[in-house]
C-alpha cells in the first residue's frame, strides 16, 4: 500500500544543502501496524511529512496504493490527505474553542460528500474512544489523553486507508499513553493500517513490525510479534 | 454543499475571535458611516439645488441690465433696458410673455415703530404668470394700479412677519423710503431664490409707481423675465434675444454685451460650480475613510493569518485545498465588512438625521445602501484577498510545525 523507493529529501538554506533522508526504502502493506523508529533529529518529521503527502521528495519514488505521489498536484495531494490519510499528531492539533464533535467533523468540511449521518458517525467514534460524555467539551476542557482520543476519532471520520501517527504519546503521561496505544491496537485488530512514527523504543515495540531509521537511512527492520 | 460548510467555518471564526471582529467591524463602520453621511448630505444639497433651479423655472429667461452678471438682480441705478427692447422681445418667436421689473435692493421699510429692509420690485400684473407666484391673501398688483401709479404693495411673508408679526397687514400702510404704500395682498411663500437669498423678503409695487415715484428711473428698465412656450426653446430664444438687444444697444462686434441673459442651464452651471469643490472634498473624505477601514482589515487579517498558521496547517493536513483556505479567509473578510457596512449605514443614517434636525438638507434614499453594500464588498475583496492568499500559500508541513 505504501512503497518508499530510494527516497531522498534535502533542504537548501542559502548555500548550505542538508540531506535529511538519504535513500529510504520500505513498504507497508494493507492492514499492517508498523512503527518507524527514529531518534530525534534523524529526519523523522520529514519522513512523516512525505508519508502524509504534506511534502514531496527530492528524488526517489513514493507509491500510495500504487499511485505515484510525486506526479500529483496540490489539489490531488489534498484529496489524498482528505480521503486516505488520518493524521494523529503529537500535539493533538485540535481547533481551540471548538467542541470535540466539531473537531471530529473537521475533515468532512473538505470532503466532496457530506454523509447525512455525519454527526451520528462522529458521536459513535467519540463513544468508541471513550468520550461519550464529553462530545460537546472544548479542547481546553479535556485532558491530554482525552484530546488525543478526539484526534484519533477525527482521523477515523473519513475511513482512511492509513492512520499516520506522529509521536502520538509524546505529550502524554504513561497511563494515557498506554490507553492511546491500546486504541491503536484495537483499530489494528479491526483491520486498519497504522503507521506510528516515534523515537520511543517502548512505543515502537508495540507495533507488529518496526522500521529503524538511522542517519537518514533504514538501518534494519524487525518483526516484533 | 462544501461552500456552505466553509462559509460556516468562516462565520465560526468571526464569532470566536470577538476582539478582532469588533476592531475590524468598528473600522469599517466608521468608514461606511462617513460615506453614508456624505452621500445623504450631497444628495440633500443636490436636491436643494434642483429645487432652486425649479424655483427659477425651466421655461424662464432672465434679462438683466449690465454685462457679466449671472447671479443677483440688476437694480435701477444700472438699468439700461428700454421699452423698445421689451416690445421687441415680446414679438420674438417662441416668447409667451415678458414681464419687466424695476429693482431696488435693501430699501428701508417702516410700519409704525417697526423697521426692516427688503427688496422692492416694481412689477406689472404679468409678474404673476412670469414667476407662477401670486398673492396668497388679498390681491395682486393690477393693470389699473399700473395705469394710475397707485401706491399699493403686495408684501412677502418675511417682510410681513418682520413688520406685522402675526397681525394681518392687509389694509395697513407701510412707508417705503418715506413714501406711504397700502398693503393689498400677501405674496405666496417660495423660500430661497435661485441665488440663494430669501425670496420672501420682498415687496412688490406697481411698475409705473416704482419707475416714476419711488426709484426715479422713468426711462430704463432694470430687468425682464421672459417665459417661453416650451423649455426646449430656452436656448434658441435666449440667442435671439441676445441678437435683438445687441442690435438695439448698437453694440459693435468687438464689444461685450451690456446686458446679461440667464437661463436655467446657466443657473445650474453656476450653482454646481460653486458647490463642486466642496462636494469633491466630501467625496474624497467619504472614499478615503472606508479605505482606511480596509487597511485596518488587511492588517488585522494578516495578523490573524500568522496567528492561525497551525490551524491553517491542520486544515490543509485534513484535506483543505488552497482554494478552500482562500475562500475561508475571504469569506471571513467579507462577513466582517458586510456587518461593518450594515451597522455603518445605520449609524450613518442616524448621524444624517441629526444633521437634518439641525437644519442641513439631507436626502434619504436607496443609494447610500447600495454604495455601502458595494463599497464594503469591494473592501472585503480587495483588502481580504492578500491575507487569504497568504494563508493559502503557506507550506502545510511548516505551518503545522508552528508553535
Amino acid at each position: 500500500m505504501i512503497e518508499f523507493k530510494d527516497v531522498v529529501k534535502s533542504f537548501t538554506s542559502g548555500a548550505i544543502k542538508t540531506e535529511v533522508l538519504k535513500g529510504v526504502s520500505f513498504k507497508v502493506n494493507k492492514g499492517e501496524f508498523v512503527s518507524i523508529m527514529a531518534p530525534s533529529g534523524t529526519g523523522k518529521t520529514t519522513l512523516l511529512n512525505i508519508l502524509g503527502c504534506l511534502m514531496k521528495t527530492t528524488s526517489g519514488s513514493y507509491l500510495f496504493e500504487d499511485r505515484d505521489i510525486e506526479t500529483m498536484n496540490d489539489d490531488q495531494l489534498s484529496e489524498i490527505r482528505n480521503k486516505k490519510i488520518g493524521f494523529v499528531f503529537q500535539t493533538f492539533n485540535l481547533l481551540e474553542k471548538t467542541s470535540a464533535l466539531d473537531n471530529v467533523l473537521l475533515p468532512l468540511v473538505y470532503s466532496d460528500i457530506y454523509p447525512a449521518d455525519a454527526s451520528q458517525k462522529a458521536v459513535r467514534l467519540l463513544e468508541a474512544v471513550g468520550l461519550k460524555e464529553r462530545i460537546h467539551y472544548k479542547p481546553n476542557e479535556l485532558s491530554g489523553g482525552q484530546q488525543q482520543r478526539v484526534a484519533i476519532a477525527r482521523a477515523l471520520i473519513n475511513d482512511p486507508a492509513v492512520i499516520l501517527a506522529d509521536e502520538p504519546t509524546g505529550n502524554l503521561d504513561s497511563a494515557s499513553a498506554k490507553e492511546i496505544m491500546e486504541i491503536f491496537k484495537s483499530l489494528h485488530s479491526q483491520g486498519r493500517t497504522i503507521v506510528v512514527v516515534t523515537h520511543d523504543n517502548n512505543i515502537a515495540r508495540q507495533a507488529k513490525r518496526a522500521i529503524f531509521l538511522k542517519d537518514g537511512k533504514v538501518e534494519r527492520e524487525e518483526v516484533l510479534r | 454543499m462544501k461552500i456552505f460548510r466553509i462559509v460556516g467555518v468562516s462565520l465560526g471564526a468571526v464569532s470566536k475571535h470577538k476582539m478582532r471582529t469588533f476592531l475590524i467591524v468598528l473600522a469599517i463602520v466608521v468608514g461606511i458611516a462617513t460615506l453614508t453621511v456624505i452621500v445623504a448630505l450631497t444628495q440633500g444639497a443636490n436636491k436643494t439645488i434642483l429645487q432652486r433651479i425649479n424655483n427659477f423655472g425651466p421655461d424662464a429667461v432672465m434679462i438683466k441690465s449690465g454685462g457679466g452678471r449671472v447671479l443677483g438682480p440688476a437694480t435701477v441705478s444700472e438699468a439700461n433696458l428700454t421699452k423698445k427692447d421689451i416690445a421687441d422681445i415680446e414679438s420674438t418667436d417662441g416668447v409667451k410673455l415678458v414681464s419687466p421689473i424695476q429693482v431696488s435692493l435693501d430699501m428701508p421699510i417702516k410700519y409704525g415703530n417697526k423697521f426692516t429692509t427688503s427688496w422692492v420690485f416694481g412689477v406689472e400684473s404679468s409678474w404673476q404668470d412670469a414667476w407662477r407666484r401670486g398673492a396668497s391673501k388679498g390681491e395682486f398688483i393690477s393693470d389699473s394700479d399700473n395705469e394710475q401709479l397707485s401706491k399699493v404693495c403686495v408684501i412677502g411673508q418675511t417682510a410681513a412677519k418682520d413688520l406685522f408679526g402675526d397681525a394681518n397687514p392687509i389694509g395697513e400702510d407701510v412707508m417705503i423710503e418715506n413714501v406711504s404704500f397700502k398693503v393689498v395682498g400677501i405674496l405666496k411663500k417660495v423660500g430661497q431664490s435661485p441665488v440663494g437669498t430669501d425670496f420672501d423678503n420682498l415687496i412688490l409695487i406697481p411698475f409705473t409707481t416704482a419707475s416714476r415715484r419711488l426709484m426715479n428711473q422713468p426711462r430704463y428698465i432694470s430687468m425682464a423675465r421672459t417665459i417661453v412656450y416650451r423649455p426646449s426653446q430656452v436656448k434658441a430664444v435666449s440667442e435671439k434675444i441676445r441678437e435683438i438687444l445687441r442690435e438695439n444697444h448698437h453694440l459693435a462686434a468687438t464689444e461685450e454685451d451690456d446686458f446679461t441673459i440667464t437661463s436655467p442651464e446657466e443657473i445650474t452651471k453656476m450653482i454646481k460650480s460653486t458647490s463642486r469643490t466642496l462636494t469633491l472634498f466630501l467625496w474624497l473624505v467619504g472614499i478615503i475613510s472606508p479605505l482606511v477601514g480596509g487597511i485596518v482589515l488587511m492588517n488585522i487579517m494578516l495578523m490573524a493569518v500568522s496567528e492561525r498558521k497551525r490551524e491553517i496547517g491542520l486544515r490543509r493536513a485534513v484535506g483543505a485545498k488552497q482554494k478552500h483556505i482562500v475562500f475561508q479567509f475571504l469569506a471571513e473578510s467579507l462577513a466582517l465588512t458586510f456587518s461593518g457596512g450594515f451597522f455603518g449605514v445605520i449609524i450613518g443614517f442616524v448621524i444624517a438625521m441629526a444633521f437634518s434636525f439641525f437644519g442641513k438638507p439631507i436626502s434619504i434614499s436607496w443609494q447610500p445602501f447600495a454604495v455601502a453594500f458595494i463599497f464594503s464588498s469591494l473592501i472585503g475583496l480587495f483588502f481580504g484577498i492578500y491575507p487569504a492568499r497568504k494563508a493559502a500559500s503557506l507550506d502545510p508541513a511548516s505551518a503545522l510545525s508552528q508553535k
